[in-house]
């Protein structure tokens, strides 16, 4: 029976293998097979039980970089309520009419990643750069656009207007 | 955004090359922002510490254990910093 997970596991990533312990707590009044205290009472070990379906991993993943219809329009939209997202089917041979599974801003970025490599095959590296930089800003700008929080200070009651 | 509509706003003819660098332009945009989050579970197996990760893996978001004492919750865990000493243990 695991308890209290989120203070009793450790995780961190060995090559290709992610390595999981426990945290032990251990009691150092109590003298160990020699007679001994223990100095240290805390230790990792390796997990001491078996959990089914225990270790979860949230992560990002390369899925669907290219899909059948516009990822961008919504397929249903006949009012506030009744709305629906399209169904995006995976393109496993992308062509030229194949949708970029990226919303408007990042399909912007895709844009100037493509020009950025494209100068760097002509050998321009100062334009590789700027593209690039503008790349990199308009990913800035997308994830800005998913936090956006306004503040607002209360005036001090001993400010004079 | 199509593929033709990068081709043409970036002035690429080749359309194999610009397939090959729309993909990498999305596993940039993977690994830096959260996009398509994946969820994978796996059993802990009891004395086994080394576990495979998912091979479509870009970036790691959290990992979390099964609390079956606290209503079976998934408890985010926290990552090691730095080294252990234990670098192996024959009798965990």
């Amino acid at each position: 029976m695991s308890y209290d997970t989120s203070s009793n596991y450790f995780w961190r990533i060995n090559g290709q293998k992610m390595q999981l312990f426990r945290y032990r707590k251990n009691s150092f009044l109590t003298p160990d097979v020699s007679g001994r205290v223990q100095a240290d009472d805390n230790e990792l070990v390796y997990p001491d039980e078996a959990i089914t379906n225990g270790l979860r991993i949230e992560y990002n993943a390369f899925v669907k970089p290219f899909v059948s219809a516009d990822p961008n329009t919504l397929a249903t939209d006949t009012n506030e309520t009744t709305w629906t997202n399209p169904t995006l089917t995976e393109v496993t041979a992308p062509e030229e009419t194949s949708h970029v599974n990226l919303n408007r801003m990042l399909s912007l970025a895709c844009v100037c990643f493509v020009q950025g490599q494209n100068a760097a095959k002509e050998g321009n590296i100062q334009l590789k750069e700027y593209y690039m930089r503008e790349f990199y800003k308009k990913l800035a700008d997308n994830e800005s656009n998913k936090r956006k929080i306004s503040i607002s200070f209360a005036s001090p009651v001993s400010s004079v207007r | 955004m199509t593929v033709l509509e990068v081709m043409e706003r970036a002035g690429i003819r080749d359309t194999n090359l610009a397939i090959a660098w729309i993909k990498d332009a999305v596993h940039f945009i993977e690994s830096t922002q959260a996009e398509n989050l994946k969820v994978r579970k796996m059993s802990i197996v009891k004395n086994q510490r080394d576990y495979d990760l998912p091979a479509d893996l870009i970036s790691i978001n959290s990992i979390s254990v099964l609390d079956t004492e606290d209503d079976n919750k998934y408890k985010k865990i926290r990552r090691i910093s730095g080294e252990h000493y234990v670098t192996e243990d024959t009798n965990p």
